[in-house]
């Protein structure tokens, strides 16, 4: 057959690459449903705690002698801030100081009130002195009628006289001084001291700020500085309660920070709070409300290689109870 | 004698071409509405499906599919994590919530938070932007329906400043995403963010999604968390056709399509056997003489067969390849947006076609087979 | 000249009912010689037809044999019976009944192909043939492009393209104008007639009785003439 007929080899030609380019496109638009890895390694059990198992809990980085809130003690405008956050500080050390101008008045004025009282005392003194010369000078004139009784009477009354001046005086010098102590203890209060060496961790006040003594309103105000000890750095692990009883309390946990999965830090055990406390919201709603309770341990950081920063939040895995036979055995040997 | 039966079937233009139409046209009914009905039907499952990173999924004992569910407390993650045999596991929340556009006009979209280091929970693929985007602050991606539903053609989509409960978003990506089955607007978000656009109640997490490590069978893994934790714990696979079986069991569309199927079959078989029949009535003559002459019924219905063959071949290439081009050239409707023929459906169709074909076939065949030869002297 | 088809005592009977049945031969007993055009004549529903058709191997008789070249074809299986069909006999038939949709060439071709011989090769032998009853310039053709006698021979060169032993006509120039039907038989006797081959022809057409060797007539399923020239009621 030499023409091609339509009907008989076109068309099954055409319906034959029909098939085929159908096929092609059936195959190639099949939706894709393989499984990938995720492009940022996410948290996984640690591969130590594969034999034991692990009880996985979320945790905050916070520092070993946990956040130091610092207050004033007297409220008032700041005008000095001694430190910067990220400061190593010792104790005793002045961070901040309230405006000191009335109460430094206040001790130059006691002081001077000391300084005249010192010569009012002195110039007493100098009276009794006088006195005592006079009444010595008028008891040694043994010829009674060169110098009458009166006059001796009445030089002795000086002398008590000026005595007592004097310890009137005295008094008044010391109240002066206390006076001066205690202005100087109020000027001394101005300023506050770090109570132990930290770190500065937060700073919230600043020099023409006004720090207000005591807790702020409605006790939810910023403390104006926040220090703590930062060598070591300690994990606050919050284990869900349903899963305490699985827990191995002592072993070492293993940490890594949100977004850092990939880098596993051990940590050493501290010490467990020995109070279950409700669920501290991390996920930032101020309302929110949960009925979950946690068991908190504490885990420090070994000294370097994490780089964590004070609240900061992890992921942190805690090796469970492994052998499950031992635990049988030790309930059966409580029967 | 093949030749002589293919000559005799395309020797009758009319009846040919109404063969092919009835096979093309019933192949095309069948394998276009069974694919429209499986796509369908799957819009409860791609929410599960687009996910790639998640081989379990783990919720609350009472949640049915991604859109039925309750949440759960958050400690539920740290649970789950717990389980061994999870290589890793991350939050996601799915909530509903009201927008507002720019443009002031309130509408309601899905808000999905994913976990905030991995992004775990995001789509495969994004049609613009970086997934990295989504660590800004503030940052939504929406789905690319979703964005035509929203915008405008003409409009900047990214960039555009929302607002959901109150809060800003801004969106920074377009998601390649298939809709789901309610084809609302779905806006994918950090876990830490969608807890701040939903509007809150006690407990937010809705699922925690799971990958098995190497050492367990997602199925493994599945009993293990249900054992452990008390939450329900089902395999990427199953809670995708939970999803599936959810619409079928609570809608009316797999009987709407059923009917169509059927119908198509019935309006296949019917086109089909009718007018093979009435080929083969108006050649009975010419069967009668090939008997009378001495062609063995083996060799008649070889006769037959082959053109029967070759209908169901030409009619299945010409149906299948409409069917398949439709949903090619219409992959850019939102309507048919990841919609795709299983290969299963030309598989299922062309049994279908076999069926219909051999039918009538067989139907045309016995009038043959019945013929006298004798009957040609008459 | 011999005996090349014997029939025995040949009875049919066509059921009416599930009880009742109809006879249509009553115990033909006949003789075909070869080298001879016979006619089968007869009124309408005589029997004639369903004489031939037994004689050709389609239709089962009720009672009796047909001894075609010594074989008794009812004793055969179906199979051997349609394979002996078509190696031995020809059929021309009333309304041709040729494939629509085939050459001329390929349709004479037809018994040749049933035997499984390729295409080109039955075209080529068909072509032969057409030749030989001069309608070479049609074989291209297909048989709704030729006239009336123009497909009657293609049914002849069909019929003869095997070269049975035994050619069956049934009413062969019933559909034809005089003219065509007389050249058609004229035809049929110059190039079917061989000395090893039987002609049997159906027929009433009185235009071409004179070109009979041998005049059989039925009537009511039995024969009431054989001979060489008509019956006297014609």
């Amino acid at each position: 057959m030499k023409n091609l007929s339509f009907s008989r080899q076109i068309l099954p030609i055409l319906a034959i690459a029909g098939i085929v380019i159908a096929a092609i496109f059936i195959f190639a638009n099949l939706p894709d449903r393989t499984m990938t890895d995720p492009m940022i390694e996410p948290p996984r059990s640690p591969d130590a705690q594969s034999t034991t198992g692990t009880v996985a809990g979320t945790g905050v980085v916070e520092p070993s002698s946990e956040e130091i809130e610092i207050g004033a003690h007297i409220s008032g405008v700041v005008d000095q801030v001694y430190v910067a956050p990220g400061d190593l500080v010792t104790q005793g050390q002045p961070l901040f100081r309230v405006d000191t101008r009335d109460v430094r008045a206040r001790v130059n004025e006691a002081g001077a009130r000391v300084a005249s009282l010192r010569q009012t005392v002195a110039s007493a003194q100098t009276s009794l002195r006088v006195a005592n010369e006079q009444l010595a000078l008028y008891a040694g004139v043994e010829d009674s009628r060169a110098i009458s009784d009166q006059e001796v009477i009445e030089r002795r009354g000086a002398r008590d006289t000026a005595r007592a001046q004097l310890a009137v005086a005295q008094a008044q010098y010391r109240e002066a001084q206390a006076a001066l102590a205690s202005a100087r203890t109020q000027l001394e209060r101005h300023t506050v001291r770090a109570p132990q060496t930290a770190t500065v961790l937060q700073l919230n006040i600043r020099t023409g700020e006004f720090a207000n003594a005591g807790p702020g309103m409605g006790g939810s105000s910023e403390p104006l500085i926040v220090m703590g000890v930062t060598e070591p750095l300690y994990v606050r692990v919050s284990i869900d309660e349903n899963e305490i009883e699985r827990l191995d309390i002592g072993a070492p946990a293993i940490v890594s920070a949100r977004g850092d999965a990939a880098r596993q830090v051990e940590a050493r055990y501290v010490r467990t709070e020995p109070l279950v406390v409700p669920k501290t919201s991390l996920t930032n709603a101020a309302t929110e409300l949960v009925d979950v309770r946690v068991l908190e341990l504490l885990y420090a950081l070994p000294g370097q290689g994490h780089s964590m920063f004070v609240g900061q939040q992890v992921d942190a895995f805690v090796p469970a109870q492994g052998d499950e036979e031992d635990e049988s055995e030790g309930e059966g040997a409580d029967e | 004698m093949g030749w002589i039966a293919l000559r005799m079937l395309t020797g009758d233009r009319v009846k040919l071409i109404g063969l092919l139409f009835g096979v093309a046209f019933s192949t095309l009914l069948i394998s276009q509405q069974l694919t429209i009905f499986v796509n369908l039907i799957m819009r409860g499952a791609v929410a599960v499906q687009e996910v790639s990173t998640a081989d379990v999924w783990v919720m609350d004992p009472s949640s049915r599919t991604i859109d039925v569910f309750a949440p759960m407390p958050s400690t539920a993650l740290e649970r789950v994590r717990g389980v061994d045999g999870v290589a890793y596991a991350s939050p996601m929340l799915r909530s509903n919530a009201v927008v507002r556009t720019p443009s002031g006009d309130l509408e309601g979209v899905n808000i999905v938070g994913v976990d905030d280091a991995t992004l775990i929970g995001l789509p495969r693929r994004m049609a613009e932007g970086d997934r990295q985007a989504l660590a800004e602050p503030d940052s939504v991606f929406i789905d690319d329906t979703g964005s035509r539903k929203l915008f405008a053609e003409d409009e900047q989509v990214i960039g555009t400043r929302l607002e959901l409960n109150d809060q800003r978003a801004v969106i920074r990506g377009i998601a390649d995403a298939v809709p789901t089955f309610t084809s609302q607007v779905i806006l994918y978000t950090r876990y830490s963010n969608a807890l701040r656009y939903a509007p809150g109640t006690r407990n937010r997490l809705s699922f925690v999604l799971v990958r098995s490590d190497s050492d367990h069978t997602p199925e493994e893994l599945v009993a293990a968390i249900e054992s452990e934790t008390g939450l329900r714990a089902r395999t990427a696979e199953d809670f995708a056709n939970d999803g599936l079986w959810f619409i079928i069991e609570n809608t009316g569309i797999p009987v709407n399509f059923g009917i169509t199927v059927v119908l198509g079959f019935i309006v296949g078989v019917a086109i089909v056997g009718l007018t093979f029949t009435l080929f083969i009535r108006d050649n009975i003559k010419q069967f009668g003489a090939l008997k009378a002459i001495g062609v063995t019924n083996a060799k008649i219905r070889s006769m037959v067969a082959i053109q029967a063959g070759f209908v169901g071949l030409v009619g299945y290439g010409i149906g299948i390849f409409v069917a398949e081009m439709f949903f090619i050239l219409n992959s850019g409707v939102d309507t048919f947006k990841g919609f795709y023929m299983p290969w299963q459906i030309p598989l299922l169709t062309a049994v279908v076609t076999l069926v219909m074909i051999m039918l009538t076939g067989f139907l045309a065949l016995r009038s043959v087979l019945k013929t006298e030869p004798a009957e040609v002297f008459r | 000249m011999s005996v090349g088809i014997a029939v025995e005592n040949i009875v049919k009977e066509f059921p009416i009912t599930k009880e009742e049945s109809i006879r249509v031969l009553h115990g033909i007993d006949l003789e075909i010689n070869t080298g001879e055009l016979t006619y089968l004549i007869g009124e309408s529903g005589s029997g004639k037809t369903t004489l031939i058709s037994i004689i050709a191997g389609i239709l089962f008789p009720t009672e009796g044999r047909v001894n075609i070249f010594g074989t008794d074809i009812y004793d055969l299986t179906d199979t051997e019976l349609v394979n002996f069909r078509l190696d031995n006999i020809g059929f021309i038939f009333q309304q041709y009944n040729l494939l629509p949709a085939l050459t001329a060439a390929e349709n004479a071709a037809v018994p040749l192909y049933a035997n499984g011989i390729a295409r080109e090769e039955g075209v080529e032998r068909g072509k032969a043939i057409l030749d030989a009853l001069n309608i070479a310039d049609q074989c291209e053709k297909l048989p709704r492009q030729l006239s009336g006698g123009q497909q009657q021979r293609v049914a002849i060169a069909r019929a003869l393209i095997h070269e049975p032993r035994i050619v069956v006509c049934d009413e062969p120039t019933a559909a034809l104008d005089a003219g065509s039907g007389r050249r058609v038989m004229d035809l049929l006797r110059e190039v079917a007639l061989a000395p090893d081959r039987a002609v049997i022809i159906v027929t009433h057409d009185n235009r071409v009785f004179d070109l009979a060797d041998r005049i059989i007539e039925i009537e009511d399923g039995r024969i009431t003439h054989d001979g060489k020239e008509l019956p006297d009621a014609h």
